[in-house]
């Protein structure tokens, strides 16, 4: 009989084969797959790498022309936390930055500022720090950051015992950084974008052009397409993603905690799974019409949800507690976990129970609704 | 068993439409057998039952003396598919067609053999959008004998193409016939169907309403005291078309 399983594989891995090959002539796809996910990580990547080192950015108004003025001036400028906007030079100025919120704050160094005051040997004066209401945070972070500067250089001019004091000290142990952490949500956004919007694009025009049609007359049997596409697409995903994890290791400093074949199976893993919602609504939608709402139904709330581009924890509980099932919430929550907290399959193994419980439930409506034309 | 492919009573409804209303014919080894009629006289329909591509509604179908209905799987390794608008997924090349249609009965073939056959060769290389409506019609013919079918289907096969690109057509099915598989095509050309069936079936509204050889056909019609308004002419525009351009195919034909 013409059903033995060499057969049968030999046909999965042609059709393989010759896919991959196109994909790869496709230069619209490769830039889907490959390049789309890339801007993103760029943007996002951008972004946390300039919150982690926090710095304000400040007029300096000196109206002093005191010694102690222009030396204190001096180190300001040097600071990396407070940056001196060096066209700024009146207070006008300054406000009006300020409203658009170029400007985080204004220091304004008074005309006695650093005089020495009569009876006194040493410098004195008092700096204002103007903000608006929308800047408060700054403002007051800046003052007192000030505030423990001039205390430094209080100590030096009037020594004095200070009985309590407060050290702080900095662990060397690896933490998340912002980066870190959104990283998983766009490997889950890139594993959404290959897995559902590749078939339900393709799907819907290789049944209009009937070559779907065609191969039904063939003895190809609906497993053998679904896998073949599985496999090209575990191939072409593990690629796309592997040039992320390039990018982000080297231009984001990303900290890979946990194995690399734990994440690369789990990876592989979720891809199948996701690709099983795109080869449902692909091979259900009888046109491109019919599968775009419904793919939009059923990839926003994913987007949105799963902790793509929000982390879950600033959701309010009951929206936690639902979005959890999604299934591309245990997707990214693994991939966090294997890459942030160094976790082993036996600590994720409700994530994966639950990608599991996912692809059988999704394989069997994408066998279930299949159409070849 | 004398008969490759048996059709007995075959019907189809389409809602309120009996597409196709207890059609019955034979076809013999290496016969090619023509069905005729206007659009919508359910031809199509026939072929897409025989096909295993629509359920059918009664009646039967054997072709090789298997049961369509009750093992469709086994009829698709016996029968080849020409559809009526061939086409191919976009960035594949001839060779790689051929072989992925091989692969789809799990056969590891000669692509190069199979595009020879249909005078493909030097396109073995090109991307499928590079063909013309003419040499997709080739490679669809030689992707449905890649597996050495023993019937094989074509719906409307040379509608679109130019005089050269049918002749040369024709001869491809001339062709298939020669390897003794059985040939069973649609068409709306009637000098196609007098050159190249043996036997046709006249259908409309879903029924047979003549089946015979093109001769036989033409005798009984004579017969039946018609005549011609027109003289018959030596030659027709077709015959002038082709002594002026000549028969050679042309490049993207």
């Amino acid at each position: 009989m013409k059903n033995s399983w060499a057969r049968n594989w030999f046909t999965v891995l042609t059709f393989v084969r010759i896919n991959t090959k196109r994909f790869f002539r496709d230069r619209t796809a490769i830039f889907f797959t490959i390049g789309f996910p890339l801007i993103f990580l760029f943007v996002f990547g951008s972004l946390n790498n300039n919150s982690s080192s926090i710095s304000f950015n400040v007029a300096l108004i000196n109206n002093s022309d005191s010694a102690f003025s222009k030396e204190f001036a001096d180190t300001l400028k040097k600071s990396d936390t407070i940056k001196v906007s060096e066209e700024v030079t009146t207070l006008d100025d300054a406000k009006e930055k300020m409203s658009r919120s170029e400007l985080d704050a204004a220091i304004v160094l008074p005309e006695t500022f650093g005089d020495i005051q009569s009876g006194n040997n040493y410098p004195s004066g008092e700096a204002q720090v103007i903000y608006t209401q929308n800047n408060l945070q700054s403002g007051v972070a800046l003052t007192s950051i000030l505030e423990s500067q001039f205390q430094q250089i209080n100590q030096q001019l009037v020594p004095s015992v200070t009985p309590f004091t407060v050290a702080g000290e900095q662990l060397n142990e690896n933490s998340l950084s912002a980066f870190d952490y959104t990283f998983a949500g766009l490997l889950g956004f890139a594993i959404i974008g290959m897995g559902i919007f590749g078939p339900i694009n393709v799907f819907p025009e290789l049944k209009k052009m009937g070559i779907l049609r065609r191969l039904s007359t063939t003895p190809l049997r609906v497993w053998q397409y679904f896998v073949s596409t599985m496999i090209g697409q575990a191939i072409i995903g593990i690629l796309a993603i592997a040039v992320m994890f390039a990018v982000a290791i080297w231009l984001f400093n990303l900290q890979v905690v946990g194995s690399w074949l734990e994440l690369g199976i789990f990876i592989i893993f979720s891809i199948m799974m996701i690709l099983g919602i795109g080869l449902a609504l692909g091979g259900w939608a009888k046109n491109e019409r019919q599968v775009a709402p419904l793919a939009n139904i059923v990839v926003f709330p994913m987007m949105f949800l799963s902790g793509t581009f929000f982390p879950r924890f600033l959701m309010p509980e009951w929206l936690q507690n639902v979005s959890a099932f999604l299934p591309l919430t245990p997707v990214i929550d693994g991939i966090r976990l294997i890459i942030t907290e160094g976790a082993h399959f036996i600590d994720i193994l409700p994530q994966i129970g639950l990608v599991a419980a996912w692809m059988v439930v999704i394989y069997i409506i994408a066998f279930k609704v299949f159409r070849w034309e | 068993m004398t008969h490759m492919v048996e059709v007995k009573n075959l019907k189809k409804r389409y809602g309120d439409k009996q597409a196709v209303n207890g059609v019955s014919f034979t076809v013999k080894k290496g016969e090619i057998f023509g069905i005729l009629g206007p659009n919508g006289a359910g031809k199509t329909t026939t072929l897409e039952m025989m096909e295993t591509l629509r359920p059918i509604d009664s009646g039967s179908v054997t072709i090789d003396g298997i049961d369509v209905k009750k093992n469709p799987q086994a009829i698709k390794y016996l029968i080849g598919v020409q559809p009526q608008s061939p086409a191919f997924q976009d960035k594949t090349r001839l060779t790689e067609v051929i072989e992925m249609f091989g692969a789809a009965y799990g056969e590891k073939v000669d692509a190069m053999q199979f595009l020879r056959d249909v005078d493909l060769e030097e396109k073995a290389k090109s991307f499928v959008e590079d063909l013309s409506g003419g040499q997709k019609q080739r490679l669809s013919i030689t992707t449905a004998l890649v597996h050495g079918p023993k019937v094989f289907f074509l719906d409307e096969p040379t509608t679109g193409l130019d005089p050269q690109a049918r002749r040369h057509l024709w001869e491809l099915i001339e062709k298939v016939r020669e390897k003794g598989i059985s040939v069973i095509m649609t068409t709306h050309y009637m000098d196609e169907a007098e050159i190249l069936c043996d036997r046709i079936a006249i259908m409309d509204n879903g029924e047979i309403i003549a089946i015979d050889t093109p001769r036989n056909l033409i005798k009984q019609l004579i017969a039946r005291g018609f005549k011609k308004k027109q003289e018959v002419q030596q030659a027709s525009l077709e015959d002038v078309f082709i002594d002026l351009t000549g028969k050679a195919m042309r490049d993207g034909s």
